[in-house]
């Protein structure tokens, strides 16, 4: 499953990156191992708010799409 | 020669503000990414001694994606400080490292400063820096630029490290086949004169910037391609060297509480699916109303009361004097009433700024960023606009300067061209001088509508671009959220303080020297010397006189509101001390309506003269050009039609209502028209492809 599947108020972890903008998510800590939470929503759809290594990011759907992760609890 | 210092780091880390400690300056900070957009270079003193300080904006990687971080970028590479200052935000240290990690990668002296101490302390926490820095080889400093601090503190420890690289060969190097990039590499890599061993490993991250300058041959990037992708092994291996360095570096204080605090968790609440937009509207209501209703009407009444008063009171005492009659007449009218017709609204604007300030630096803005992505990314921009276009409502010349943070460089240039739409703080003496004249208790409200109906042109514009041959490609969207903060007593001090100084030293200079060139020209012919402004033909009326007849489908073709308009050029300020100068606001404009329909216009016509010149400056004279012309011809059509549909109103609500829907057919078959047409032109498909969704 890709981050854009996650629920908000859940965690999980990053498996793989893709996409051109992957050297631009792995800058940014989105390694695969990490953890991370999905914060919240936009109201209007379209980005998400992330919590990884202690800061909240906040992602596109189309960046969100291209991380692989699994759920956890 | 004196050494250099660069301060090079993460966005939003404090680089800007710790610049500001150490050389005395001012330079604008702000709570969001994005905020320093160039260079800047000044002395510091420091124990005898001159220094150069220098502040650079904000960066994640030395592979950089947009041009402000390239400033930064090759400001490291060029060598030319003696040390650089990696500031980091001492919550955050595993993102900030990654860039320290390069800078090591590149062989550059380097010293850690690790900032916003304050913060991590009040949530529990200390960091040990005596145990990082033994782990790095480089000097760690921790301090809060937040407050006053002496530039002892922050540059005793690490001056002794300049021009010196004080660290040996990162561990993780021998993890990665650099060797292999070596031999493949050649000659080449004396192309790009640095460390060997940096430019493998950015040639593992398909470094754009690096590839460019290899200038590898087709053989040679396929045997680069052929060794496979390496962009995540290299990320990986950084942030595992980054974990085993910040292990035990963030140890407890003794009798806190650890843990978020209320504002790490605020964000589930601004940002609820179903309280964030009422939240946001609330904020805004507040700042408006106490903006243009409460102190507006009370500061503003009494200071444009005071003012009348001299202005009557000099013009009589002068009459007793010699001083000839139109001397009396400038500085009574065309200096005291008409220029200090704009200064009455000092607290007004004082409060406006305070208020921009406010959302800068509380974090809030990021979120207002966060929360319009969605629909600006429909548009062809994206959440980053709205950074442009809050400030846009201070100044555009300055809010189109920030614009350098957009990657896209199409979408960029109509960002900047968009901004004038969002009406600056220079136009609200026009709007709260005329609404005030002919709307005695609606007036905040039609303030309102004027904002709101510029943030509405910018989006419909934005969409009718986008549509055209303007259009922007899809463009990622990843930005850090800050964390809320307030600013402290002595920054909104200093923010008022600023703000103050900069609408005086306007308004006493520019606004000043223009309103006394318009009044000259306004009242003085060529034939017959002074004529009083009407009487005779003075050579702005004549001038003038010629033109007005274009405005009047828009109800205020007369000589006067002409001038007016012209002098807006210059300077926004400059459109109501003109026509107070000129009869005042009541006998300028006919009616209510007419003067409705010249506020809009100076809403959306062209901007002042700097903001033409900023952005001429970040999108070029033809982008310039361009969006001269938009703005002229959107400022006629929009008041035209809003005069169409108030006068239809006037012969009954039925007439009223057919005119709206003919406004919005009208508008809705523009942008069907702009939609079908982009879809004929697409090179690609016939409208199918993801390019023409």
């Amino acid at each position: 499953m890709t981050l854009s599947d996650v629920k908000v108020n859940s965690y999980c972890v990053i498996t793989k990156v893709d996409g051109a903008i992957k050297r631009r998510l792995l800058d940014m800590g989105f390694t695969p191992g990490s953890r991370l939470e999905v914060v919240g929503s936009a109201p209007f759809g379209s980005a998400v708010l992330i919590r990884i290594r202690g800061i909240e990011i906040a992602l596109r759907e189309s960046a969100s799409k291209v991380i692989s992760v699994e759920e956890i609890k | 020669m004196s050494l250099s210092f660069a301060l090079v780091g993460n966005p939003n880390v404090g680089k800007t503000s710790l610049y500001n400690r150490l050389t005395r300056s001012t330079r604008h900070v702000g709570n969001w990414h994005g905020v320093t957009v160039d260079k800047a270079a000044k002395k510091a003193e420091y124990n005898g001694e001159t220094v150069n300080i220098i502040d650079l904006p904000g960066l994640y990687s030395l592979t950089v994606y947009s041009s402000e971080e390239a400033v930064s970028r090759d400001e490291i590479m060029e060598n030319k400080s003696d040390l650089i200052i990696n500031v980091c935000d001492a919550s955050n240290l595993a993102r900030n490292l990654y860039l320290c990690l390069q800078i090591m990668e590149l062989g550059r002296p380097v010293a850690l400063a690790v900032n916003m101490m304050d913060e991590l302390n009040k949530r529990g926490m200390d960091i040990d820096s005596d145990l990082l820095s033994g782990r790095l080889h480089i000097p760690v400093v921790t301090l809060s630029a937040r407050y006053k601090l002496k530039t002892d503190t922050v540059l005793d420890p690490i001056r002794k490290y300049a021009k010196v690289v004080s660290y040996p060969e990162l561990p993780y190097l021998k993890n990665l086949p650099l060797n292999k990039v070596r031999a493949l590499l050649g000659e080449n890599i004396k192309r790009c004169k640095l460390r060997e061993s940096y430019v493998c490993i950015k040639v593992l991250e398909r470094d754009e910037f690096i590839l460019n300058t290899l200038q590898l041959s087709d053989s040679q990037k396929k045997a680069i391609d052929a060794l496979g992708d390496f962009q995540t092994e290299v990320a990986t291996q950084r942030y595992k060297y980054i974990e085993t360095l910040l292990d035990g570096i963030y140890v407890k204080q003794k009798n806190m509480k650890t843990g978020a605090r209320l504002s790490d968790k605020a964000d589930k609440i601004i940002l609820n699916k179903f309280l964030a937009i009422p939240i946001f509207i609330l904020i805004m209501s507040g700042i408006f109303w106490i903006t243009f209703g409460f102190i507006g009407g009370f500061f503003t009444d009494m200071l444009e009361n005071g003012k009348d008063a001299l202005a009557f009171a000099v013009y009589n005492g002068l009459s007793s004097t010699e001083l000839p009659v139109w001397l009396n007449s400038l500085i009574a009218y065309g200096i005291i009433d008409s220029v200090g017709g704009v200064a009455v609204f000092l607290p007004q604007i004082i409060i406006l700024f305070f208020f921009l300030a406010i959302l800068e630096d509380s974090g809030y803005i990021s979120r207002l960023a966060f929360m319009t992505d969605g629909m600006f990314g429909k548009i062809g921009l994206s959440g980053r606009a709205v950074f442009t276009m809050i400030m846009g409502l201070g100044c555009s010349a300055t809010a189109v300067m920030t614009a350098r943070g957009l990657e896209d460089e199409m979408m960029r240039k109509k960002t900047v061209v968009l901004t004038p739409f969002m009406s600056c703080s220079a136009r609200l003496p026009v709007y709260t001088a005329i609404a005030g004249a002919f709307f005695t208790s609606g007036n905040v409200l039609i303030i309102l509508g004027l904002y709101l109906l510029g943030a509405i042109v910018v989006i419909f514009s934005a969409a009718l671009m986008q549509k055209s041959a303007l259009k922007s490609g899809p463009a990622s969207f990843i930005m850090e959220m800050p964390k809320y903060r307030l600013p402290t007593a002595e920054r909104v001090l200093q923010i008022i303080g600023n703000n103050i100084k900069t609408f005086v030293v306007k308004v006493g200079s520019t606004v000043l020297m223009l309103s006394v060139v318009v009044w000259i020209l306004s009242n003085f012919s060529i034939q017959s010397g002074f004529v009083q402004a009407g009487e005779g033909k003075s050579i702005m009326e004549s001038f003038c006189t010629l033109i007005a007849p274009i405005f009047k489908p828009l109800g205020f073709g007369n000589w006067q509101a002409v001038t007016a308009l012209i002098s807006g050029l210059a300077a926004k300020e400059v459109v109501i001390t003109t026509i107070t100068s000129l009869g005042g606001v009541q006998s300028v404009f006919p009616d209510t309506l007419a003067a409705v329909c010249f506020m809009v216009y100076t809403l959306l016509y062209v901007p002042c003269a700097a903001t033409l010149g900023a952005i001429k400056k970040e999108a070029g004279g033809k982008w310039m050009l361009f969006g001269l012309t938009m703005q002229l011809s959107v400022a006629y059509i929009v008041t035209f039609l809003i005069r169409i549909i108030v006068l239809s109103f006037d012969n009954g609500i039925f007439a009223g209502i057919i005119s709206v829907a003919f406004c919005l057919a009208l508008f809705i078959s523009i942008y069907f028209a702009f939609d079908i047409f982009s879809k004929r032109r697409c090179v690609r498909c016939s409208g199918e492809c993801l390019n023409c969704q």
